[in-house]
């Protein structure tokens, strides 16, 4: 989708864009750079969505309430449970009294957005059984190496 | 006035340039995979899982590098029938390791995260309006998982597809040329029809040939049932039809030890009807494929 000035025959160019609220679209604001005339595209909850189930962050990259990256920011989030897709089941602070260092939380950031929090809770599980508080990639080479090669 | 194709860029979203990045770290994570065959149907309950990993045993017991995705993110079962259900994931330095059963078999399936019952749910800002965008979602995430795992040297990437006519399809698109499919079917009429549409879906059939890979041949699965007992196998189903126009790669007697070693997580009894069903099936499907390489 692209907009075009109609008076400067320009293309125009994103300059805002407001992450989508619960159960409302998305909105971005587009400029002609050579005159100044705005205008503001609204996107309703299913137009976000379509767009949102393609993988794709709105808002030029930017975090938002889009579908994907709300599970991405959710996996930043202090532990616990709160996985976007695992459904039917009560919030579980598997993560509770566990710090991840920023090191293990760059290679969670590496692995599918989707299974982030699924990801997460296993390595907190077995740094409990294991007695750590810490999650360090040095743990999570330890549970690699624990499971068959 | 200036039309779209006049118009470099797109202002800024970056959305086209997001998807077309997205297709090439998948491309660049299968790199080291030689194979990739999608084994899938269009029928439910014909036995793709069963048929999936019973012919990534039998590869991998013949010396090959193999892994399995299950590619069914709704009611995905290779976790339960390799033995791998509830093993953590763990975030290596370049992407998702691949976990492994005690044989290093490589397995990635939902079932080893989700709960027992639990569905698979999304995030949404549009609640109650899913089917406008789940489909494209659910594919989407099949691709950044294909993208996101450390996949490795494979000689061939299994994936379980999951059941849908019109699915197989769009994973075969998502997947694109490289991708060569396995069709499984049980010897029954109204099986037969459903896996001869997704053959022809997946084909072209004449009409405009889509943006798929070929499909080598199929498996027929529940071929009789294997008495254990006086050692017969004796039919299921009524006379076999006409055989598809693809070559057959084997017919497994249905077999409750091979049942049984699914639902537990072991390897199928290979000394049995169905296990030297299994063991030509792979060797009928290796010959395929090193007739006519996969296009990298």
């Amino acid at each position: 989708m692209k907009f075009l000035c109609i008076a400067c025959d320009e293309p125009m160019k994103l300059e805002e864009s407001t992450p989508p609220a619960d159960g409302a679209g998305f909105t971005a604001t587009f400029r002609c750079p050579s005159c100044g005339q705005g205008v503001a595209m609204l996107t309703n909850a299913w137009e976000t969505e379509a767009v949102g189930s393609l993988g794709v962050k709105l808002g030029n990259g930017r975090e938002s309430k889009c579908p994907m990256s709300s599970m991405m920011a959710t996996a930043r989030e202090a532990a616990a449970g709160g996985s976007m897709i695992a459904a039917a089941r009560p919030a579980e602070a598997v993560g509770e009294g566990l710090t991840w260092t920023a090191g293990a939380l760059e290679r969670l950031d590496r692995i599918p957005e989707m299974v982030r929090p699924m990801a997460r809770e296993g390595i907190e599980r077995y740094a409990k059984s294991a007695g750590r508080s810490v999650v360090d990639e040095v743990l999570l080479a330890e549970a690699r190496a624990a499971l068959p090669a | 006035m200036k039309t779209y194709r006049d118009i470099t860029g797109d202002g800024g979203s970056q959305i086209v340039a997001q998807v077309v990045a997205a297709r090439q770290s998948m491309t660049r994570a299968l790199a080291g995979v030689r194979h990739l065959v999608a084994v899938g149907s269009g029928k439910g309950g014909v036995g793709k899982s069963t048929v999936t990993i019973g012919l990534a045993r039998a590869l991998a017991a013949a010396g090959q590098r193999v892994a399995v995705l299950d590619a069914d993110l709704n009611g995905p079962t290779q976790a339960q029938m390799a033995g791998v259900r509830g093993r953590p994931w763990i975030p290596g330095e370049d992407g998702l390791e691949l976990p492994r059963t005690a044989e290093g078999l490589g397995v990635l399936s939902m079932g080893s995260v989700l709960e027992r019952s639990a569905a698979l749910r999304f995030d949404t800002v549009s609640q109650g309006d899913e089917q406008v965008w789940r489909g494209t979602r659910e594919l989407t995430v099949l691709g950044q998982l294909l993208a996101g795992v450390r996949w490795g040297e494979l000689d061939l990437l299994l994936l379980d597809l999951p059941p849908g006519a019109e699915r197989t399809l769009q994973v075969a698109q998502l997947l694109g040329p490289r991708a060569v499919f396995v069709l499984v079917t049980v010897p029954s009429a109204v099986a037969r029809e459903v896996v001869a549409r997704s053959l022809d879906a997946l084909t072209g059939n004449g009409v405009a040939a889509p943006p798929t890979g070929r499909v080598v041949g199929y498996v027929e699965n529940m071929a009789g049932y294997w008495c254990r007992d006086c050692g017969a196998v004796r039919p299921l189903f009524p006379a076999a039809e006409a055989p598809l126009p693809v070559p057959l790669l084997g017919s497994i007697p249905f077999d409750p030890a091979l049942a049984a070693a699914c639902d537990s997580g072991a390897a199928p009894p290979f000394d049995s009807p169905a296990g030297d069903a299994l063991r030509t099936a792979a060797q009928r499907l290796l010959a395929a494929l090193d007739s006519t390489e996969s296009t990298p």
